[in-house]
């Protein structure tokens, strides 16, 4: 049984961070359309970043995670400014296959900078944990979590609240009828693209905090992504969380109850079982639903 | 009177298909100019290649002095042109407060007052998802959306579309008192007789060319239009 809660425990603080990972994901697919397969890239490159600061300078990653933020968000804005929006409007092939290319150069550099081996940020507290009812809790990633939850709802504040927020809803909405009102449509995607990898970044910094990573890890991060932007519903920010919490539990679980191999199929498996019942995504419609382009 | 619309010469085309020849047009300060025609006559294409939508070329094409041409759609808004597009285009997940503020945005103006002086209607349901409201409800919260910038020139495309005679004729009420405060109204209109009725001026286009033009009054009263439009003769 404690083995059995010790699961859950693990599953959901790991489903909180997965959250964080796949959140800029799902923005913007849903804001743009655009499928960006090299975001898992963009979260080890945060990781790096949030390595990089804590050696040199001696930076905790809950510092290092916001220079990781501003670096990658500079880097996404201007990768969207100046590479993507030649494309936005094309078929979503082109859009695929120009950020696959981009996440074959990001971790081939990567590779070249900081070499195929699997790193980790040490720090003093992250490994250490204290006991709920006989259940675990490990220090860093209840941390990890709670900075989770926290960017979030920030983030949904944030799209519903602010002016730039606005900005991005409506362009997402209808890109055409957000230029009337004098919205400049190339800005706010290069925005949302440098808010997503700015968040993949922080995510990326907390992971290395709580695991290790390195250059081949991009991948599976974004295909995790894949899987909880879908589950949530695009561009919904708060299903993202919920997808990424049930993506937690079910690889926990399933490492408790199955073998090894059969964790990755699992997170496909939900997504297909989800999906066959709620074909818009755990928390229904986002406010994308209806699409126009100019 | 003093010009704030210039247009010489303007011609459109979508790929190789010319849809506008040769257009010359003017809209006077608050003046309100209806911009008549059969389907397919180009009336919508000429309001997008005015506001940036579609590409144009004209020899002249100014707004107060101001060049538009090779503008994009976001420095036409920023010199003061509104265009309420054909289908409207409100931002349908969001309510009418909402869809009025993101009107503002270029000016921050979220002060959606005077819109609702001049749409009743929208005070008692400024919280209401605009998707869920009446077609004539939604053109009120569209045109509203558009005056929300603060614009010298407002184009509404298509009006009365899909809505019943008392609702067009309640929104088309307004016009002169939104022209009267300062913007000007570009109308394209297919219920000639309303269009006819309330502005001052009028351009007839047919298959991408202005064939007729004149006071409104002189308009209506051609045995031409009448024939072709109002069914008279
Ligand atoms: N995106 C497009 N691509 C190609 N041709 C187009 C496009 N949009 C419009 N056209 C053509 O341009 C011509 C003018 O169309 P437009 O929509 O401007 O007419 P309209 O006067 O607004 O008609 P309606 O009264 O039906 O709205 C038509 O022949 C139409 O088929
Ligand atoms: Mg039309």
């Amino acid at each position: 049984m404690t083995g059995f809660l010790q699961a859950v425990a693990y599953g959901l603080l790991q489903g909180g961070l997965l959250a964080l990972v796949a959140v800029g994901f799902s923005l913007v697919w849903g804001v743009m359309n655009v499928v960006n397969l090299s975001h898992g890239a963009f979260v080890v490159l945060g990781a790096y970043v949030g390595l990089l600061v804590n050696q040199r300078l001696g930076l905790d990653p809950f510092l290092g995670m916001f220079v990781a933020a501003v670096a990658l968000f500079a880097l996404g804005y201007v990768v969207q400014r100046f590479v993507i929006n030649l494309v936005v409007n094309g078929p979503i092939f082109i859009t695929l296959l120009l950020t696959f290319g981009l996440e074959l150069l990001l971790t081939q550099g990567m590779n070249i900078a900081f070499t195929a081996n699997y790193q980790g940020i040490q720090t003093t507290y992250a490994g250490t944990s204290f006991a709920v009812a006989g259940v675990q809790i490990p220090v860093g990633r209840l941390l990890a979590f709670v900075l989770s939850v926290v960017v979030t709802v920030a983030l949904v504040a944030v799209m519903n609240r602010t002016r730039v927020g606005m900005s991005i809803m409506a362009t997402g909405m209808d890109r055409g009828a957000a230029r009337l009102m004098g919205i400049r449509a190339r800005h706010v995607y290069a925005l949302t693209f440098g808010i997503a990898a700015g968040l993949a970044g922080m995510a990326g910094t907390m992971i290395g905090m709580v695991g290790t990573f390195n250059p081949a890890s991009a991948g599976g991060f974004t295909l995790l992504s894949f899987v909880i932007a879908v589950l949530g519903g695009l561009g919904n920010m708060y299903g993202a969380l919920a997808g990424g919490m049930l993506i937690g539990l079910v690889q926990a679980l399933g490492g408790y109850f199955l073998s090894g191999t059969w964790v990755n199929a699992l997170a496909f498996l939900v997504l297909i079982l989800v999906l066959m019942f709620r074909p818009s995504g755990l928390v229904g419609k986002a406010f994308y639903s209806a699409r126009l382009e100019v | 009177m003093r010009q704030v619309l210039e247009v010489h010469n303007l011609s459109a085309r979508y790929g190789r298909v010319e849809v506008l020849w040769e257009v010359d047009l003017f809209v006077g300060s608050k003046e309100i100019v209806s911009l008549v025609g059969p389907n397919g006559a180009g009336k919508t294409s000429l309001l997008r290649a005015l506001s940036g939508m579609a590409s144009s070329s004209a020899d002249v094409m100014s707004f107060r002095g101001k060049d538009l041409r090779g503008l994009s759609i976001e420095q036409i808004v920023d010199v003061g042109i509104a265009h309420v597009p054909e289908g409207r285009r409100l931002f349908p997940g969001l309510t009418v407060r909402d869809n009025l503020r993101l009107g503002g945005w270029r000016t921050h103006n979220q002060d959606v007052s005077r819109v609702v002086e001049l749409f009743p209607k929208l005070g008692q349901r400024i919280n209401q998802v605009c998707g869920t409201m009446s077609g004539g409800e939604q053109q009120m919260v569209a045109i509203g959306r558009g005056l929300m910038g603060e614009p010298d020139l407002i184009m509404i495309d298509e009006l009365s579309m899909g809505l019943a005679p008392v609702v067009v004729e309640e929104i088309i009420d307004v016009l002169p008192d939104i022209a009267a405060s300062g913007t000007s109204v570009l109308l394209v209109e297919q219920d000639v007789d309303a269009a006819l009725t309330t502005a001052e001026r009028a351009y007839v286009l047919e298959t991408g060319r202005v064939v007729m033009s004149g006071q409104a009054g002189e308009l209506l009263a051609d045995p031409r239009i009448q024939q072709a439009y109002l069914g008279i003769g």
